[in-house]
């Protein structure tokens, strides 16, 4: 893409994580067209299960190698503007760190110790990455949400989450 | 006159009791959504499929339009009082109404957006109810050649035409398009990307994509810059009124808003903003007050809100008649018709009519219902903006994590929505648009269907797509739209340098 490097935000240099990104997408593009060469042409088909993956992972790649290049020549992403953001806070990478953490004890746990206690876990950790430090009050409202959450679905929706520990009890 | 007595025959279905109801539930939740940041009406319905498998379909796709409707009512809420715009049709309303709200004219302008909105939706539900089936008429003759190229033109629109980065908005939607290659080929039964794994056979359900993108990405990402400090969410004594002046300075507005939005809700053109954007721009134009415009004019908001709310509406059409969505709520709708064994497009109106119709007409009373709603109760809403954020988006984790979990009661799934959690992360940081993942999340296997069943009917000559005469055409579209802003913008580079 020929477009000119924007005014406001350009900055000499090459940015290091857009170039990851850039080289990452190409990397997946390439994997994707080489997982689609392994698929058969299938029998009796005027076009086979490969044809369309091999259009969409050249195309992935492609795109991949124009982006690498944009950024090669000095463009970089500005990052989305949300609610509840504040793009000239420094960036907390620590934060996203415990969400994904708590997200995936709560997950891995899920089964044995039970739905309740998984997803209390989640809660309290996505409230503690938030900056939230009342931790009596986070931990009983992290309770409170999952229990409720689990009566709801299993009561009311006739859905099975597993019990876990609390089996018995609820 | 045929409509007409068709969408009889639907407010009939969609006038009883428990239709009612989940018509209620349905503004209700959306404008609680709309209000609410980190959640919004695709998240929602994607959130709510797997527990309203069960309810039959009538009432189901009743409580989503409902939502869908809604969430746009609540969105200008959020925008007037906090000046935060969740969605990108928002930013113009958080532009003027956020001004007037400072100045104490919350009031005028949260009515005159709730009235727009209301206007324009039934004014757009109108042209729907007209619309839709000529176009299902003629649509009813489309062969697959022309539908694989109708859907190649929404990608490119939705993608690159409009987007500020077409390079950015096309790996988003090869991404999709991979995303949705995984599992079983239905036509050969070959397994394609499933590494192996068991649970990918059946694909990765597009629930998980959705909501790994909007909710598990956006959580991460508030969380990495999030705002500290008290908000200033700006109080609001009383219900949302207004004076005759404003209703004066309104109507105009609110008409030219519907007049812009509905078309480009109905063509691909990639959502609300563009109308939006149009309508602000005229309104500052025919004012007699264009000074006014940046310090609070209740033309800025009336009129891009209509827009907004009629494009809602244009979305429904080639949505319900040609089964196109154009925004990522669309498809997510239409994955809820895919679910119940239903595909939209022309003849859903034959084989689905009372569903169809009932759907439409719902769409009239619950435009009457968000109305109501809003006017009195806009002080309730807003109350809605102080809830503490860490319990707020701890909150909308835990519902993901239930409603992905419910799917398949697998922890696979949980591993592959905190994957796509952190590709939404990448993707808000990196300017990746969101929308055209969904879509070809959503499209992409109709697309390979439609290209195979094309290529089938012509013995494999790719000609096919070139020597009929309406697939021409379209491709020809699809080629233009990708090529030609290109063109134009490096044209009015070099003019400048």
């Amino acid at each position: 893409m020929t477009q000119p490097p924007p005014t406001s935000s350009a900055r000499p240099g090459v940015s290091v994580p857009d170039l990851l990104v850039a080289l990452t997408i190409t990397a997946l593009g390439i994997a994707l067209l080489i997982g689609s060469r392994e698929i058969p042409f299938g029998m009796n088909a005027v076009v086979g299960p490969r044809v369309f993956p091999l259009i969409v992972s050249v195309g992935l790649t492609a795109l991949g190698v124009l982006l690498t290049v944009s950024v090669l020549r000095g463009d970089r992403a500005e990052p989305a503007a949300e609610e509840d953001t504040d793009m000239e806070a420094p960036v907390n990478l620590a934060a996203p760190g415990i969400i994904l953490g708590g997200f995936l004890l709560g997950a891995a746990v899920l089964t044995s110790a039970g739905f309740v206690i998984g997803t209390a876990i989640m809660y309290f950790s996505v409230a503690w990455a938030f900056g939230e430090r009342r931790i009596g009050l986070m931990a009983f409202v992290a309770l409170a949400v999952a229990l409720v959450t689990y009566l709801a679905f299993t009561r009311g929706l006739d859905l099975s989450l597993p019990a876990g520990v609390l089996k018995g009890i609820l | 006159m045929e409509s007409l007595t068709s969408l009889f025959a639907g407010f009939e279905t969609a006038l009883s009791p428990l239709n009612l109801l989940w018509a209620l539930v349905g503004v209700t939740l959306g404008t609680l959504v709309g209000v609410l940041p980190g959640i919004g009406p695709a998240l929602t319905v994607a959130l709510l499929l797997p527990v309203t498998a069960k309810l039959p379909p009538v009432s189901a796709f009743i409580m989503f339009a409902g939502i869908y409707y809604g969430g746009m009512f609540g969105g200008s809420t959020t925008s007037i009082l906090l000046n935060t715009p969740g969605e990108s049709a928002s930013i113009i309303t958080a532009l003027e109404g956020n001004k007037m709200a400072k100045k104490g004219r919350a009031a005028a302008a949260l009515a005159t957006a709730a009235i727009g909105s209301f206007i324009a939706g039934t004014i757009g539900t109108l042209l729907l109810t007209f619309a839709a089936p000529a176009i299902a008429d003629i649509a009813v003759q489309i062969t697959p050649g022309a539908k694989f190229a109708l859907i190649m033109l929404a990608f490119v629109t939705i993608s690159a035409t409009f987007g500020a980065s077409p390079l950015r908005g096309l790996l988003s939607l090869f991404l999709g398009l991979a995303v949705g290659l995984v599992g079983t080929d239905l036509q050969s039964g070959q397994a394609r990307f499933t590494l192996g794994r068991p649970e990918l056979l059946d694909g990765i359900d597009f629930i998980t994509v959705v909501i790994g993108l909007f909710a598990i990405g956006e959580t991460l990402y508030v969380a990495s810059r999030l705002r500290k400090g008290k908000d200033n969410v700006i109080k609001l004594e009383g219900g949302a009124v207004m004076s005759k002046e404003d209703w004066r300075r309104s109507w105009g507005p609110w008409l030219r808003g519907t007049a812009l939005g509905f078309p480009f809700g109905a063509i691909p053109a990639g959502g609300a903003e563009i109308p939006t954007f149009l309508s602000y721009t005229l309104e500052k134009r025919l004012s007699k007050h264009p000074e006014e415009f940046g310090n609070g004019a209740i033309e800025g908001v009336a009129g891009p809100e209509a827009a907004n709310n009629a494009s809602a509406a244009g979305v429904l059409v080639p949505l319900l008649t040609l089964g196109l969505p154009t925004s990522a709520t669309a498809a997510i709708l239409l994955a809820a018709f895919q679910q119940y064994g239903l595909q939209p497009g022309p003849l859903l109106f034959i084989t689905n009519g009372d569903l169809v119709w009932g759907l439409i007409a719902s769409l009239y009373i619950g435009n009457a219902m968000l109305l109501a709603l809003n006017l009195p109760l806009a002080p309730v809403w807003a109350r809605l903006l102080l809830i503490p954020r860490p319990f707020l988006y701890a909150g909308i984790l835990v519902f993901s994590t239930v409603g992905v979990y419910s799917l398949n009661n697998s922890v696979f799934d949980l591993g592959l929505l905190a994957l796509f959690g952190v590709i939404g992360y990448g993707m808000r940081r990196f300017d990746f648009p969101v929308t055209p993942a969904i879509i070809a999340v959503v499209l992409g296997p109709t697309a390979e269907s439609q290209f195979r069943t094309a290529l089938q009917q012509s013995n494999g000559d790719m000609s096919i797509f070139a020597t009929q005469p309406f697939t021409a055409f379209l491709m020809l579209c699809a080629l233009a739209a990708l090529v030609v802003p290109q063109i134009l913008k490096f044209r009015a580079a070099r003019r400048a340098a």
